[in-house]
């Protein structure tokens, strides 16, 4: 019985042994064919796409994920697929570090749509300029980004210090306020525009009073007693949350305070702002950093497409589109007939020449040195009937 | 100092708003940890849940930007559906995330309510989108239904909060120290064997407790909304924290301690803008909590507790 048991055992040792061989030669075999297909080229999407401001990064990941999905269609980058490998930092800067790394990591990652918040930008770049990868911001607006000499740092919109002071000028010559409260989140990008709007305020000779919030705030009576103890023309909204200003908005009526808002480009988003402020955002003037897409001819396939998928379409889906899309057309240029030669140093080449992409934003989109964008304009649209309705526009001038 | 004075009536009533919301999330609070001596994290996510059901049953209502029916009806069904939906959830959280646990450590009970809570508002976060929902206050109370007094504007809505809490807290006060339930509720937290000895079935007065608990988050969740005007799935978190404060505050498993620290909470954020910026409520709050746990160990109405050998 003993000796039967252990025959069968050898037997069964070498049964293992002959599978083992068999299959380790079929893995290794496999490989060598397969390897053959040169590895999907990746594009990082870097954004909140969960906590509080995942809205935006949603609206941004859904029109990532289609230009990417419609540049595999037209064959990806010569020959080679395109795929969005996701970094999520929820708009939390030691966390957009962490994603930095992480695409840095990885060989097949060779250019970012984003970071979207201008907090993780700054906290992240010096991860990206350290694994050489490019970076295509599609909304970090804070002018501090491109003024450090990272060279993968590249931005599809115009600066606070070009949208400041055109919203200064909008309220001294326009509204002709002479009382403006300023109120922003302590954000990087909401209390750097309010510094912007702040200081061109101040150079007009106009009153400014500052407030702060939070992030986190949803009761703003505390804020707003003190507004409407300044009696101000006007309140100015550095956030970067357009529910927050709804909310705000909302709770001025409740307490009777009747000034007029203006805010950043961050508000100009219909469904949270307008809808959500239910009918006081009416009157309200927003600063945009790129024309409303849905008057460019050439967006209109794109919005219409947009809308059917995902439902609402907002400013950073436009913005976001727009920068994959020029991030694939640089890959394409830097692949060449040559997709196995691709590098992160030829993407990043390819960004920076970028000239006259002539996309959805319905201006010729190039960057100059400091990867800032070139023939931006800064747009004032006033809420009318529940819609954004065009008033001013404003070359974005640094 | 002038500009001060004018703002302090309005911010005594933004503050007893905000207390009395305060009051009814750390009842839940102090409730459960009373009987359980176990901090039910996932009170706050419960709150916002409330909310979030609040502003649907409000959805139903509204169509082409007006009300289908009388404002009162309204906010009864609003109240209503919130209610049955966070006093079931809360029900299920226990039997379910709780009750399995509670022969471990309450470090076990701990983990597993912060587990219910990122649960929750990941839910939540995937049934909006992330979106922000807008209560549409206006059409329910209407703006112009406010009082001006020295300089103070209350809206029908504030005052509305705070009569509703009000009535609500001396309800439960009158519950726990007049009824049954309340005196097995009282027993249980005393000492859960010895009452189970004289007959109380103390599982189902834990049960009744996180119901309940659930139920006022679920008022008070409302309410929140009908304030703040707007609800997302991130509100639980800082809504739970503050009531956590407040019930630790007021001494925590103290019923009328929830109460007082609620309120005290409250007004300490409100007023203590008049002297700083509005962008350090928090910061306020958290000093006080701090204050009192160094002056008062035990809470503002807490009874010193001796150490168990």
């Amino acid at each position: 019985m003993k000796r039967r048991f252990r025959l069968r055992f050898d037997e069964m040792r070498n049964l293992v042994k002959f599978v083992s061989m068999v299959t380790l030669i079929l893995c290794v075999g496999a490989g060598f064919v397969y390897g053959k297909e040169l590895p999907p080229v990746k594009i990082g999407a870097a954004g909140p796409f969960t906590g509080d401001l995942s809205k935006i990064g949603l609206d941004a990941l859904n029109a990532i994920q289609m230009a990417v999905e419609e540049a595999n269609a037209e064959g990806g980058i010569s020959g080679r697929k395109i795929e969005v490998a996701i970094g999520d930092d929820m708009g939390d800067p030691s966390k957009g570090v962490l994603v930095a790394e992480k695409f840095g990591m990885d060989k097949n990652v060779l250019g970012i749509v984003g970071p979207m918040n201008s907090a993780t930008v700054s906290a992240a770049l010096p991860a990206y300029d350290r694994a050489g990868l490019v970076i295509i911001s599609q909304s970090a607006t804070n002018p501090d980004l491109s003024e450090r000499g990272y060279r993968v740092m590249h931005r599809i919109c115009p600066r606070d210090d070009a949208q400041g002071p055109a919203a200064a000028r909008f309220i001294a010559e326009e509204i002709k306020a002479k009382n403006v409260y300023i109120i922003d989140d302590k954000g990087t990008y909401g209390q750097g525009l309010a510094d912007q709007v702040a200081a061109a305020l101040n150079q007009i000779g106009v009153k400014v009073t500052r407030g702060q919030i939070t992030l986190e705030d949803r009761d703003f009576s505390p804020i707003l007693t003190r507004v409407k103890a300044a009696q101000p023309d006007l309140v100015y909204l550095g956030l970067s949350n357009p529910a927050q200003a709804a909310g705000l908005m909302k709770q001025a009526v409740g307490l009777g305070l009747s000034a007029g808002f203006m805010g950043g480009d961050c508000m100009k988003e219909k469904d949270q702002l307008v809808a959500g402020a239910g009918g006081t955002a009416e009157g309200m003037y927003v600063t945009a950093i790129g024309r409303d897409i849905a008057e460019v001819p050439a967006a209109r396939e794109f919005i219409k497409k947009f809308e059917g998928k995902y439902g609402a379409m907002s400013v950073f889906s436009g913005q976001s589109y727009e920068a994959t899309k020029i991030l694939i057309e640089a890959l394409r240029t830097a692949a060449g007939d040559n997709p196995e030669g691709l590098t992160k140093a030829k993407a990043l080449d390819a960004v920076h020449n970028i000239r006259d992409y002539k996309g959805i934003m319905g201006f010729p989109i190039g960057f100059d040195e400091k990867g800032d964008v070139i023939g931006a304009s800064i747009y004032v649209y006033q809420v009318e009937h529940g819609d954004f309705k065009e008033v001013k526009e404003y070359p974005a001038e640094v | 100092m002038n500009e001060m004075l004018a703002q302090l009536p309005q911010q005594v009533i933004n503050g007893l708003t905000l207390g009395s919301i305060y009051a009814l999330l750390a009842l839940g609070y102090s409730m459960v940890y009373g009987i359980l001596r176990m901090l039910n994290f996932a009170h706050g996510d419960v709150f916002m849940v409330g909310s979030l059901i609040g502003w649907g049953v409000l959805q139903l209502f509204i169509e082409e930007g007006t009300t289908l029916a009388r404002s009162g009806l309204v906010l009864v069904s609003m109240v209503c559906g919130a209610v049955i939906a966070t006093s079931v959830l809360g029900g299920a959280i226990e039997r379910f995330a709780y009750r399995p646990l509670q022969k471990g450590s309450r470090l076990t009970t701990l983990i597993s309510a912060l587990g219910a809570s990122i649960v929750l508002q990941n839910v939540a976060m995937l049934l909006t989108q992330g979106r922000a929902k807008a209560y549409q206050t206006e059409l329910v109370i209407s703006s112009d239904w406010a009082i001006g007094a020295l300089g103070a504007t209350i809206s029908a809505t504030r005052l509305i909060i705070i009569c509703v809490s009000i009535g609500l807290m001396l309800a439960m006060d009158y519950a726990v120290t007049h009824t049954m339930l309340g005196k097995a509720m009282r027993a249980t937290s005393q000492d859960r064997e010895a009452a189970e000895y004289m007959g109380i079935r103390t599982q189902q007065v834990i049960s009744a407790a996180f119901v309940i608990g659930s139920g006022l988050a679920g008022i008070a969740g409302v309410m929140i909304g009908l304030y703040y005007t707007q609800v997302d799935f991130m509100i639980g978190f800082s809504a739970g924290m503050k009531a956590f404060t407040a019930a630790v505050l007021g001494g925590i498993g103290n019923i009328r301690g929830a109460m007082a620290g609620g309120l005290v909470l409250g007004l300490a954020e409100s007023l203590g803008v008049l002297f700083l910026a509005p962008v350090y409520k928090d910061v306020i709050v958290f000093s006080v909590l701090i204050a009192v746990l160094i002056l008062r160990p035990q809470g503002i109405l807490g009874k010193p507790v001796d150490e168990k050998v």
